[in-house]
Parts: structure tokens; C-alpha cells; sequence
């Protein structure tokens, strides 16, 4: 379904993730953003879409259904309650998602960690911003200890918090704890979110704690490194603040800020979840049939 | 003997909020034991004492290591303390993010009788999805605004307004850092007074030896409830101490409905069961005061500190620079390295 080699791709909600979202798209070379949808064309979010030579729709998925052209790919950046709704319409419609709220519904997806294995999935869920920015660590630091117990405590600038998160904030709470005990195995796991009202705004920042046996520094932070350069190969503002190993408790800390877009330095939550919602669509992309040239859907 | 009418008889009534039993547990590390929240509940009952709050120090579903692991679990605690409440009502606070609303299913099956939502001060719309199931609940809800002194009165009035479209039943401010003095609580309640309909509420910490006297300016701005704790058992230098304040009111022509009495045999028996000493405005809390920093630090702070072979100080202070809001304690480790790496350099 690719046109000119690039695979026909829209983005549902236009608030704070969508606008960043599509344009990061655009900087794709793989995708090809051909719509964005909001409810609202007088909504800043669509305006901005607009701005950037986008077509915009205001109908919600109905948007999408009635597109113009073929679309093979949707990122939904609306919120979890009404993602199950647009998964069942759009997979009618044989279209792939991806998933920005927590919803839970689809396939739990971290690049550095089972991108491979998630790219035949049809609803592929980036779990949370916190998720993102914890579990590659998480995950590294469990593969090589023995953990009972993993705790992370995400902090957000309150201007990088749209309304859909602000409402979400239990499931953002329930699915990245979900996520965590998938990813490592761990049954006592809790997360924390923290939206900081400093000015100016905090640098988005995650704190991990885990407690376990047998943590040595040099195995801690070999494990961490490596996985944080992975992180890094796709958020480049990615980077560990603190990592304090005692016998039976190690604590990283990374903070992230957003590069190379329109977006704040300090909203690295909306860089983290965006880039890796893209770098996985990209990975999708390149194993999609490549029908180059003038073929519809 | 009953301190509930003055000589120029009962006065406008202050809805005094005994955070004892929650906010408390910031000085002891969460640590209070079901013999103890059940001998304090039973005392302040007997006082006529209105409201009595329980749970860890942040509230509902924050047990954590950010923040300390409590002793017993959200449903323990509010169970023993249902039982030995006969008059008082029962309270909680949950800050969304750190309880959903399954913590609030569970404090409701035990009977609770207030629930307090909180958000840092520029984030009130954090509750509204709480606030709205409290009201489907039927349960009363009360949203406050922590970390209050970052915000200006004017914001704080709006963010008032818009916890009231969510179903609020009553609105207030916490001084989490004890950084006020009483002229910037008259301003700010006097604001929030203009902007609601609802009870204001006012929560005072006592870093510059101001809890009472602020939470005299709150109740003259038009405040009509009022945080307090025994011996101002609470975080850092403590809270407002209820036993003084409820006598204080008293003369001012207020009327509590609390018994003199009773009251400071509840203050007596909080001193001698829940805390090893009662708060001092140590040199640290003075610290933390000036810095703007949630008082509930202190413990981990000094802790740090020690470690790290830091001025627990100069932690305060470059904290209070970040800005850090309570909640945020995974960065008094990094404070800590950060001036321990500065100063080896």
C-alpha cells in the first residue's frame, strides 16, 4: 500500500502527542503522513496540522473512514477510553494501529526491547511516557539480577500534560504497571506520576527503584549504559541523571529532554512515546509489502 | 467542660480537620501501628473533635519507596480507625497519580465519610475525573491545592472555581512547605473566598513558627475549615498544633464544638503514643521553609545528607531552586551528588 515508497499513515487526536506526532512523520522517509483528525478545526492542534500543509479532518474516525485515499497505518493519540471504540472500526476497515493512550487493548510495544516482535501485530499500544523511559532500563536491570520489587516514579512539566493524559492518569497508573510486570517478570511492581507546576517547566524525568539481591556496580551500570545508548539510537535526549548501587537496592534516574523538534526541550514525555511510536511504525513500514507506484489499497 | 461558647456567645462555626493520624506519619516514616491510630481515633472522638483524616502521609495508594512504605496498608488503617471513630467522621486524602480510583472504591466500602483530593497548585483539573466519581459516589469531596506558594492568589482563586465545577463540596489551600507569612494567607483565602460559593479551607505548616497565626489570618479572611494536628504532629516542624488553635478560635469568638479537655488529653496521650518527641522548628525546617520546599523532605534529607557527607542546608536550598514539589523525592539523591561532585571539583 506504500505510495512513492513511503506508507500512507494518519494521526486521530490533534492535542499536544498528535501535533508532535505528525511532525515527526513528516521528517519520516518511510511514512507519509496524509491526515490529521481532531474534532475541532478551531482547535490549536489542527490549526498547527494545517500550518504544516497537512489535511485535517474534524470528524474523529469517521474522518479516516471517509478518507480520500488509502491509509494503512493510524496513530491513535486520543485517549484510553476511546481507543477500544477506533481499534474495532479501524481494523474493520483493515487499517494497523498504533496506540498512544494507555488503553491496554493492543500489543505492548518497546523498541529497544520486542519492537521486532510486536511488527505483525494490528494494534501495537506504546504503553505510557513513563513506560517508555523505564523499561529498557527495567528490563536490562532484570535480565541480569534477581528482583523482587521495581518501583518508577515519572515527573512531567505541567504544560506538556495535555487534557487527555490529565484525565487518563489511573490507567496511565495501571497499564505502566502492567507493562513493567510484562516486561520483567517482577509481580511487585508500582508507578507514580508526578506533573510538576514549576516555571519554568521541569525536564521530563523518570526514577527508578528496585530492590533485589546481589546488584554489584560494575554489572549495574554496564547493564544501564547499554541500555540506555539503545533508547538513545531513537531519543537522543535520552540520558541517565543518577545510578546509586547498594547490595540490595540499585536507583537510576533519566531525564529526557525533546531534540530537533518544535516542541520544549523539557517535554521529553512527548518526545520518548512519539519517537518510539515512530521508529516502530518505520520498522512496520519497512517490512510492509513494498507495491511501489500507483496501486490504491 | 466545654469550650464551644464564648462569653459573647457561639460565634461563626470553624470545621476544625484533625490531620493527626495522616499527616503525622511524615515524622514517624509512616510507621503509627493499629494500637496506635486506635487510641488516638478513640481519644479525638471522645473530644468531639469533627473530622479525623487517616492514611500514609501522601495519601491513599502511596506507600512506596519514593516516599516511605507504611507500617499497615490503606485498608487496615481505615478500618481500625472506622471502628474506634463513634461522632467523628472519617477522612482521606489521595493525591490522582499516586491513588486511582480503585484506592477510592476501597476507602468507600470502608465507610469513609470525606475524601480529599489533591493536586499541586496549578493542576486542580488532575481531580476532576476523582471529584466526578466522588459525586456519583455521593460522598463528599473536598479538593486542595498543595504547594500552594507557587501559585498567585489570582490562580489559585481560578483553579478554586473550576474544582467546584468538578463536584468539590469544599476548596482550600496547603502551605506544604511552611513558607507563608499571614499576610499572604489573607490574600490568597480572601481570593479564593470571592471566587467560591463552597467551604475554603486552609492547611498550615509551621517551618517559620507561623501555622497558628496563618491559620488565624485564614479563618479572618473567611475560612471556614481549618487543618491542624496534635502536638502539630506532622511533617518536618509539624502542622498547626490543635490544641492550640481550638482554644485560640474559642477566644476569638469562633466556635469549634470541641472539648478543652478532651482535646488535650488527646494532645497528651499523641505526645506520649505516636511520636518520639513533638515537632521543633529545628535548623533544617527553618531551611526548608525559607527554600519553599514540601516539609515532608526533611527525614530523607537528612538522611542524604549524611550519606553523601552533604550540608543537609545547601540541599534545601538548591531543591527549593529546582523547584521540586512533594512527590518529587527521587531528586534530593541526585541534589546531593550533584554538590558532592560540585564541591570535589
Amino acid at each position: 500500500m506504500k505510495r512513492n515508497g513511503r506508507l500512507p499513515v494518519a494521526v486521530l487526536g490533534a492535542g499536544l502527542i498528535g501535533v508532535d506526532l505528525a511532525e515527526k512523520i513528516m521528517r519520516s522517509e518511510v511514512l507519509d503522513c496524509v491526515m490529521v483528525v481532531g474534532r475541532d478545526e478551531n482547535t490549536p492542534g489542527l490549526r498547527q496540522a494545517a500550518d504544516l500543509g497537512l489535511h485535517v479532518g474534524t470528524r474523529g474516525v469517521a474522518s479516516l473512514l471517509d478518507a480520500p485515499g488509502p491509509i494503512a497505518m493510524v496513530f491513535d493519540a486520543t485517549n484510553a477510553m476511546a481507543h477500544a471504540e477506533h481499534a474495532e472500526r479501524l481494523r474493520g476497515a483493515g487499517v494497523k494501529l498504533v496506540d498512544l493512550t494507555p488503553s491496554k487493548v493492543g500489543r505492548m510495544a518497546v523498541p529497544s526491547v520486542n519492537g521486532t516482535e510486536v511488527l505483525h501485530c494490528d494494534d501495537i499500544n506504546m504503553i505510557s511516557c513513563g513506560g517508555q523511559a523505564s523499561i529498557p532500563i527495567l528490563h536490562a536491570l532484570t535480565q541480569a539480577h534477581r528482583v523482587e520489587y521495581v518501583e518508577v516514579v515519572t515527573t512531567a512539566a505541567s504544560p506538556s500534560v495535555g487534557r487527555s493524559t490529565r484525565l487518563n492518569l489511573d490507567e496511565y497508573v495501571e497499564t505502566t504497571q502492567d507493562a513493567v510486570r510484562d516486561f520483567t517478570g517482577v509481580k511487585d511492581v508500582k508507578a507514580i506520576l508526578n506533573i510538576s507546576p514549576a516555571r519554568p517547566p521541569a525536564t521530563f524525568r523518570v526514577a527508578m527503584s528496585v530492590l533485589g539481591e546481589g546488584f554489584g556496580t560494575a554489572s549495574v551500570t554496564a547493564a544501564v549504559s547499554a541500555a540506555a545508548d539503545r533508547v538513545r539510537s531513537f531519543v537522543p535526549g535520552y540520558r541517565i541523571t543518577a545510578c546509586v548501587v547498594e547490595e540490595s537496592k540499585v536507583f537510576v534516574a533519566a531525564e529526557v529532554t525533546s531534540t530537533g523538534g518544535r516542541i520544549p526541550r523539557y517535554a521529553g514525555n512527548l518526545d520518548i512515546i512519539n519517537s518510539a511510536a515512530v521508529h516502530i511504525a518505520e520498522q512496520c513500514a519497512a517490512v510492509a509489502p513494498a507495491r511501489t507506484g500507483t496501486e490504491t489499497s | 467542660m466545654s469550650a464551644a461558647t464564648t462569653p459573647d456567645g457561639p460565634g461563626k462555626r470553624v470545621l476544625l480537620y484533625d490531620a493527626s493520624l495522616r499527616d503525622g506519619h511524615h515524622a514517624v516514616r509512616h510507621q503509627l501501628d493499629g494500637g496506635q491510630l486506635r487510641a488516638y481515633a478513640s481519644a479525638a472522638d471522645a473530644a468531639g473533635v469533627p473530622m479525623v483524616e487517616v492514611g500514609h502521609g501522601n495519601g491513599l495508594g502511596a506507600s512506596s519507596l519514593q516516599v516511605g512504605q507504611a507500617r499497615l496498608g490503606d485498608d487496615e488503617m481505615l478500618s481500625i480507625v472506622r471502628e474506634a471513630l463513634r461522632d467523628s467522621r472519617m477522612a482521606v486524602f489521595m493525591l490522582p497519580g499516586w491513588g486511582t480510583t480503585a484506592d477510592l472504591e476501597r476507602a468507600i466500602a470502608h465507610q469513609v465519610d470525606v475524601v480529599r483530593i489533591g493536586t499541586h497548585c496549578t493542576e486542580g483539573d488532575l481531580a476532576e475525573r476523582h471529584l466526578g466519581f466522588l459525586r456519583e459516589q455521593g460522598v463528599e469531596a473536598q479538593a486542595v491545592l498543595l504547594m500552594s506558594h507557587m501559585a498567585t492568589p489570582e490562580r489559585l482563586a481560578r483553579e478554586c472555581a473550576r474544582l467546584v465545577e468538578f463536584g468539590a463540596n469544599a476548596v482550600g489551600i496547603m502551605d506544604s512547605s511552611g513558607h507563608y507569612l499571614p499576610a499572604d494567607v489573607t490574600e490568597r483565602v480572601a481570593a479564593m473566598r470571592e471566587a467560591v460559593d463552597v467551604p475554603v479551607m486552609f492547611h498550615a505548616h509551621n517551618n517559620l513558627g507561623m501555622a497558628v497565626a496563618n491559620s488565624v489570618a485564614a479563618v479572618e479572611a473567611g475560612a471556614d475549615i481549618l487543618d491542624a494536628c496534635a502536638r502539630g504532629f506532622g511533617a518536618g516542624a509539624g502542622n498547626t498544633q490543635l490544641e492550640v488553635l481550638v482554644p485560640v478560635l474559642e477566644r476569638m469568638g469562633f466556635a469549634t464544638g470541641i472539648d478543652l479537655y478532651g482535646l488535650l488529653d488527646a494532645a497528651d496521650l499523641a505526645e506520649r503514643e505516636l511520636m518520639p518527641a513533638p515537632p521543633a522548628i529545628d535548623s533544617v525546617s527553618v531551611v526548608s521553609g525559607l527554600a519553599g520546599v514540601f516539609s515532608g523532605f526533611k527525614n530523607r534529607v537528612l538522611d542524604i545528607a549524611r550519606r553523601e557527607d552533604v550540608d543537609p542546608r545547601d540541599v534545601f536550598f538548591e531543591l527549593g531552586r529546582r523547584q521540586a514539589v512533594a512527590g518529587q523525592e527521587d531528586l534530593i539523591v541526585e541534589v546531593a551528588l550533584g554538590l558532592k561532585a560540585a564541591r570535589g571539583a
